[in-house]
């Protein structure tokens, strides 16, 4: 069953908009629970999103995608 | 060795410096680093995030602005038997502790015949392309690497920067550790994805000094730097289009630089065009292109060109400052230009 790659809702307060800045794994590689996926900028500040499952990565929003917390920007499968 | 496929390692260069200091401090513990916003905001450029949390304000000082002081400091330190990683944050506020920089650190080696070494390192970051305005923007590699006393080095992708880091640490000499503010995987400093690549996480040395041959070609070579490099591999995919077949190097190194990579190069392809960020008079494109010319101006089938930023400050207008930087289209106009003239 895949599971899905979310912003997180925690990392920072209120309704903003963010960007991924970095895809820290490729599309297709095989990752493992807890590992760094990528990285996203709010306002210049960064935040890590980690794997949160072990499985084969599908990168489904691109470097440069503008993104809000709960958006689904990959899969685990 | 690591296996890419299933152990796939991609860092930014910023998290490929930050992880070379760490190892460099666990494993040596006269390693500290110095700097303006460096400690628990884990630098501008984020190059030495995590560092506080493992290893304390002692080992991560925070300074305040004033770079002459720290700066200077840290040649003391050096002389006495400590390596410190001091950063200058804009490479542009060499104006303020020039002094500490090339009457201290450069030469105080030669200065006590050989009986100090000032194994530091000065990491400072370079380079615009966001609209950062003329003192937050410039390269300067022609500035430093002038001068001597200093190695000077500068990567273009985050295996090197991690390998550089850990030799400029390691090294007896000074070195000015020149990384580009485009290439951090910072996002809002703009993004390169060509930077962010796979990086082992057990500690190697990139050769200082060691120039790179990151792409194969026969008809003609492009030299570049940090962000010259990507902007020159972006030239030769469009140039492969038409059929023509580019070489590029990656200098690496600028002091000391591997002329023979460079010269070698040109002896196969010919013809040479150089890429620099840095201004366009009395710099990196002059040394290279007299590199070959004094050399052997036999191996040349055309003039060589140059594409540099022009001898204006850096505009702060977005469209000012993007008309002047060097990119592909540039690249591919000078050989066209040189196509031209050898008819």
């Amino acid at each position: 069953m895949a599971t899905d790659v979310t912003v997180p809702t925690d990392l920072w307060e209120g309704d903003l908009e963010a960007v991924i800045t970095n895809w820290l794994a490729s599309d297709g590689q095989a990752v493992k629970q807890g590992a760094l996926l990528a990285e996203i900028m709010v306002e210049k500040s960064q935040f890590e999103v980690t794997a949160p499952a072990d499985g084969t990565l599908t990168i489904t929003q691109a470097a440069d995608a503008i993104v809000r917390k709960g958006d689904t920007i990959g899969r685990i499968g | 060795m690591l296996d890419q496929q299933t152990n796939e390692r991609r860092l930014t260069i910023a998290r490929a410096m930050a992880e070379a200091m760490a190892q460099e401090m666990r494993r040596d513990p006269s390693v500290f680093v110095m700097g303006e916003d460096i400690g628990p905001f884990g630098g501008i450029f984020g190059n030495t995030r995590g560092l506080i949390d493992e290893f304390g304000k002692d080992r991560v000082r925070d300074t305040p602005i004033s770079e002459t002081g720290f700066i200077s400091a840290a040649v003391g330190a050096a002389m006495d038997g400590m390596r410190p990683v001091v950063e200058l944050m804009f490479v542009d506020f060499f104006g303020v502790c020039f002094d500490a920089i090339y009457n201290q650190m450069a030469k105080n080696t030669y200065f006590s015949g050989g009986n100090s070494s000032v194994p530091m390192v000065l990491m400072t970051s370079t380079g615009g392309g966001y609209s950062d305005a003329g003192q937050h923007s410039q390269c300067l590699y022609g500035t430093f690497a002038h001068l001597p006393g200093m190695k000077v080095v500068s990567p273009s992708n985050a295996y090197d920067a991690k390998g550089l880091m850990t030799a400029a640490i390691r090294e007896d000499n000074p070195v000015v550790y020149m990384y580009h503010k485009g290439l951090q995987g910072m996002g809002w400093l703009g993004t390169e994805p060509g930077a962010t690549v796979h990086t082992p996480e057990e500690d190697y040395v990139v050769e200082i000094g060691k120039a790179k041959v990151v792409r194969e070609g026969s008809d003609v070579t492009l030299v570049g730097l940090a962000m010259g490099v990507h902007n020159a591999l972006k030239a030769a995919d469009k140039l492969a289009e038409d059929g023509v077949s580019a070489e590029v190097v990656d200098l690496v190194s600028l002091v000391p630089l591997d002329r023979e990579t460079v010269r070698a190069s040109v002896a196969k392809t010919g013809r040479l065009i150089v890429v620099d960020e840095d201004y366009h008079s009395y710099g990196v494109t002059g040394e290279i292109i007299a590199t070959v010319c004094e050399h052997d101006i036999g191996k040349l089938k055309a003039a060589p060109a140059r594409v540099a930023f022009p001898d204006v400050p850096i505009p702060y207008a977005r469209n000012m400052e993007q008309f002047c930087l060097p990119n592909a289209d540039k690249i591919v106009a000078a050989y066209r230009a040189m196509q031209k003239a050898e008819g």
